[in-house]
């Protein structure tokens, strides 16, 4: 079984990141469980969600030990770089936490310049979905295509069909860039 | 392959496919998805939905909804069930049935926001005045739940009787793959108002005898103790620890019974599935030489402990130490809960009962 943590500001799509890759995980035939964190929040606050995937039953959907965390902005960082699992990997913009990274020698922290890439693409709102691509590669349990078509299947679903084009080329950049 | 759905919109479906035919309630976190999927969803079905001023002002609805025979629907968590118990009592004093679901919020009062199971007491001991019980289902995965709101309907019909799934915060909020089952159309019930007296008028309360009326209600609650408990147990029969478990916390001590029994501990795990009536037909298969019973809750003291204490002296295990672990607001995590039961097995927490 997979842990993964997807959090950052309010507004950065932290929460759909996660859910587009337990989407995947259902798409490509596992179990999977989404469960955010909710409450009192403010404008510019953080939010964060919590994915497992696996093969069998998944038992707590809980935050137990993730195997890797995505973190978009420094109060995330700080609040979740003790929480990995040992060996475990924090996922960054590099572009937002900007601040020490060096908190854990059992931690990889792999830092992606999310934002440049996003405005490369004339895209902003695509950061989480860069971002996504990056932590499929690292998890290296579903193809880019399995990915792709899995994120494609639920926004079609939703009925945004229209941001199929932007969001597998966000995709493929963050992909690549692992 | 199902898609992800949130436990909150899953229940809601699952009310409109079980051929729920109105709901009417008013809006609270951690349920509010409850509702805000079924004020487009009703009536993209052709299903009735109304939001009330408040909370007793909707269960008021329900009363009436049930009075002409509809297979009616309110959601609420903790405070705003409070509120309710007033028309829940007088619903029960009528026979009507419904299905209420309380999405859990921790604590008393205003309590907070986070997932709980500080409810347990109210909902199985029937929560208003009088002497009455409601069936309280409740489930520890998306698609249990949905499974047991269409349940919850036909129970509720079947003993005439309010139905009760209680859950939690994180469930409502959680997503997880789901099967819905089959859309049913159900017709009103016929022996409901209809505006032409077939069934006679309402029998005013002061007319009836209520110690006679109280004796029937006896027996109906014995049928339902007899044909409605509902568990699910791994382990039981070589336990040496037997713990309880439901909800949320009950998948994850499945969990972590799962991984001590792999190591070769004798550990079990009852989960119940029906709170009331209490599942005491699963202490059948208990090692009866078990060393403790554990509850493991998302509350401050032991409200289910109560039931597994009485009901282990009624099936024999009377000098059986019950044990208790509290676990904080959210889902519990399994490596607080294993240091309770390794302090627990090492002799230094005293048992409750």
């Amino acid at each position: 079984m997979k842990e993964i943590v997807f959090a950052g500001f309010g507004g950065q799509g932290v929460l759909t990141a996660g859910l587009v890759l337990s989407q995947v995980a259902l798409f490509s035939g596992k179990k999977a469980t989404w469960m955010p964190s909710y409450g009192p929040a403010m404008r510019g606050g953080t939010a964060n969600c919590t994915v497992k995937y696996s093969d069998s039953r998944i038992y707590s959907p809980g935050q137990e030990a993730p195997d890797v965390i995505m973190a978009l902005n420094i109060p995330s960082f700080n609040k979740f770089i003790n929480m990995v699992k040992p060996g475990g990997v924090m996922l960054i913009d590099s572009d937002i936490v900007t601040c020490d990274t060096s908190v854990r020698s059992d931690v990889k922290v792999v830092k992606i310049p999310g934002t440049t890439i996003a405005n490369e693409l004339k895209n902003p709102k695509a950061l989480n979905i860069i971002m996504l691509g990056a932590m499929v590669k690292l998890m290296g349990d579903f193809s880019e295509k399995e990915a792709i078509d899995g994120m494609n299947d639920m926004f079609g679903k939703k009925g945004k069909n229209k941001y199929e084009e932007a969001n597998t080329a966000a995709f493929k950049k963050g992909f690549a860039s692992v | 392959m199902g898609d992800m759905v949130k436990g909150n919109i899953a229940m809601g479906e699952a009310a409109i496919r079980a051929g729920m035919h109105i709901y009417c309630g008013y809006p609270i976190t951690p349920s509010s998805e409850v509702m805000e999927y079924l004020s487009w969803r009703a009536q993209e079905a052709g299903r009735q939905f109304i939001q009330a001023a408040n909370e007793g002002e909707a269960m008021y609805m329900v009363y009436g909804a049930a009075s002409v025979g509809s297979r009616v629907l309110t959601a609420s968590s903790g405070l705003g069930i409070s509120l309710k118990q007033e028309g829940v009592t007088y619903m029960a004093a009528a026979d009507y049935p419904a299905v209420m679901i309380n999405v859990c919020r921790y604590g008393d009062g205003l309590g907070s926001l986070e997932s709980g199971q500080t409810d347990y007491k109210r909902e199985t001991r029937g929560g208003g005045n009088g002497d009455y019980r409601n069936i309280v289902l409740s489930p520890s995965t998306v698609q249990e739940a949905v499974d047991l709101v269409y349940l919850a309907f036909d129970l509720s019909e079947k003993y005439r009787n309010i139905v009760v799934i209680l859950t939690e915060g994180a469930l409502g909020q959680m997503m997880e793959d789901c099967e819905y089952p089959p859309v049913k159309e159900v017709p009103f019930y016929d022996w409901a108002f209809d505006g032409k007296y077939t069934h006679g008028p309402y029998p005013s309360q002061m007319a009836v005898d209520l110690h006679a009326k109280g004796m029937k209600n006896n027996e109906k609650r014995a049928l339902i103790t007899e044909n409605e408990q509902r568990w699910e147990a791994v382990g039981v029969e070589d336990a040496e620890y037997v713990l309880f478990a439901y909800g949320i916390p009950g998948r994850v001590v499945l969990g972590i019974v799962d991984e001590l029994r792999k190591k070769g501990e004798k550990v079990g795990i009852i989960r119940p599935i029906s709170l009331w009536p209490f599942p005491q037909k699963a202490f059948d298969s208990i090692n009866k030489n078990v060393k403790g019973f554990i509850s493991i809750e998302t509350a401050d003291s032991g409200q289910m402990l109560e039931d597994v204490a009485l009901y282990a002296k009624k099936k024999g295990f009377g000098n059986v130490p019950c044990y208790f672990i509290s676990s904080p607001p959210g889902v519990p995590k399994s490596k607080y809960v294993l240091e309770n039961f390794e302090a627990i097995k090492a002799g230094k927490v005293k048992e409750v009962f």
